[in-house]
């Protein structure tokens, strides 16, 4: 389902605190000019996207990656973001490598269990099938009173 | 039978909630599959990630579906955007606090963003003026006003 650009906001308590994380003590900041600076940063995130395309385009590809967004910062003239972004970048990289060893991991083990688990729990299945169908069958009449009670 | 008619409805009640229940749902299960061990006993995209994004990388993915031009996106891109709208949304706040200390004033307000931007070259993007690849981003002016 497309949504629309204007539903997507980010999150206020997000974008809150990013703010006064940025601001010094003391400083408070307006509803509107917290709704302002949230709505730039969609537009932010669309403008970027674009320009990232753009490049992803160029090079013939249908994947945006880190490169092209960090192709479309220089394009926009937040070079100043570069450094720090690369950084973030570094860190993420390593972290989702890590997280992937250990989901690896879990996976492993579950499909152990999963194995064994397996006949027992097809078995209780069945049976549990077999006493709803029993119930059905014998008070079709008494659920079809409980319902009119209801309304 | 009032019984029998009556029967269906509240199952149909039921799909139609989970739709978009569903779709909440999955945006957050995408996001934690994403986020793991950052979201201890979190509620939802709302909350904050300290370690390595802010923002929610589904929500910030989502935004950037919106483009019919994009396709896919490798999930750094996602995190560097995201990372770099944070860095964004600091420069805004601090530009525009600018203004409202030559104001007098500790409480940001909206006149000290348009003063913000109408005065540094960078975001005269958020004016609706074309950047170089002729891109008019005039269309997302009802945003902002």
């Amino acid at each position: 389902m497309a949504e629309r650009p204007e539903d997507l906001n980010l999150p206020n308590a997000v974008i809150t605190r990013i703010i006064k994380e940025a601001l010094p003590d003391g400083v408070n900041v307006s509803k509107e000019a917290r709704r302002a600076i949230s709505q730039a940063a969609s537009v932010f995130v669309l403008y970027a996207t674009s320009c990232a395309n753009n490049f992803a385009m160029k090079a013939k590809r249908k994947t945006l990656n880190a490169g092209d967004v960090l192709a479309a910062m220089e394009e926009m003239e937040f070079e100043r973001f570069l450094e720090p972004l690369r950084d973030a970048l570094e860190v993420y990289k390593k972290d989702q490598r890590g997280r992937k060893e250990v989901s690896e991991q879990k996976r492993r083990d579950k499909e152990r269990k999963a194995d064994s688990e397996n006949d027992k729990s097809r078995e209780e299945e069945e049976e549990e099938e077999e006493e709803e169908q029993q119930r059905m069958e014998e008070e079709p009449e008494e659920e079809a009173e409980e319902e009119e009670d209801d309304n | 039978m009032a019984a029998t008619v009556e029967a269906p409805v509240p199952a149909e009640q039921d799909s139609a909630r989970c739709g978009p229940e569903e779709e909440n749902r999955g945006a957050e299960v995408e996001e934690k599959s994403q986020q793991q061990q950052q979201q201890t006993g979190s509620t939802g995209p709302a909350v904050p990630h300290s370690r390595l994004s802010k923002l929610p990388l589904a929500r910030i993915k989502a935004l950037m579906k919106t483009d019919p031009d994009v396709s896919l996106a490798s999930q750094e891109s996602v995190f560097i955007i995201a990372k770099a709208t944070e860095l964004f949304v600091e420069m805004i706040a601090k530009d525009a606090l600018v203004y409202a200390q030559q104001g007098k004033r500790k409480t940001l307000q909206r006149k000290d963003l348009d003063n913000a931007i109408e005065a540094i070259d960078e975001f005269a993007f958020l004016e609706g003026k074309p950047c170089s690849d002729n891109t008019d981003f005039s269309f997302y002016l009802p945003f902002i006003t």
